[in-house]
């Protein structure tokens, strides 16, 4: 059953904190599914100043990062996974425009596959309609992977 | 195709090795493409290509390319 997370309660499912905290409101998410939300995009966002002066836009490293938290949130909220920490294990990404200041990076993750601890997903983020960045992913939840390794 | 070839095939494409790097000494870890995220990887694809699931222990006991013969023969894949 799909529900919502305000800009604090989603913190329980997302370990990430200012300044790396790149989701502000999850709109949608279905446990083990999917996950919607958006990242506001104002003129006092700490990397607008330095990326770069005179032209600011979002660092496609941030796009992505704040994709793969998305899709974090979709996973997270699975029970039993609540507050746990991933790791990015592969992605692959596309930037299609410029994130700009004073605009809302709408993004949608959904999950492929959740097995052994590694889930594989996508996601897409749109500003004004328009897609800007999509991404395949591949993140883990290391202490549930590290039950499955063989033991050397 | 046989099972082995099946088999081997998987190793060859996940680990992206040659055929003479399949010997009893290929173990989890014992080559750089061989780590966490390719053993998920290699689990995955045996079971879909053998149409098995297979049971937590015998993927942590999957140590090795000779090791993983016997723990699919457990699941009736002859070779």
């Amino acid at each position: 059953m799909a529900f919502k997370l305000n800009a604090e309660e989603l913190k329980k499912y997302q370990p990430n904190r200012y300044p790396f905290l790149m989701i502000d409101s999850v709109t949608e998410v279905e446990p083990g599914k999917y996950a919607k939300g958006y990242k506001n995009l104002s003129n006092n966002e700490w990397y607008f100043p330095v990326h770069f002066p005179g032209g600011p836009n979002m660092p496609g490293a941030l796009q992505l990062e704040a994709m793969a938290q998305m899709l974090t949130v979709a996973l997270t909220t699975i029970d039993g996974l609540e507050g746990k920490v991933t790791h990015a294990l592969k992605h692959t990404v596309r930037f299609r425009k410029e994130v700009l200041p004073g605009e809302q990076l709408i993004i949608e993750a959904t999950i492929s596959s959740w097995k052994r601890g590694i889930c594989k997903g996508k996601a897409v983020g749109m500003t004004d309609g328009e897609v800007a960045c999509e991404a395949e992913m591949m993140i883990t939840i290391p202490e549930i992977l590290e039950d499955y390794l063989p033991k050397k | 195709m046989t099972n082995l070839e099946k088999y081997d095939s998987v190793f060859i494409d996940v680990l992206e090795i040659e055929q003479s790097d399949l010997t009893d000494s290929l173990e989890y870890q014992s080559i750089d493409t061989w780590d966490s995220v390719a053993h998920m990887a290699l689990i995955a694809e045996l079971e879909d290509l053998f149409d098995i699931s297979l049971e937590m222990d015998d993927v942590i006991d999957f140590g090795s390319y000779k090791t993983g013969i016997k723990t699919l023969e457990k699941y009736d894949v002859k070779f």
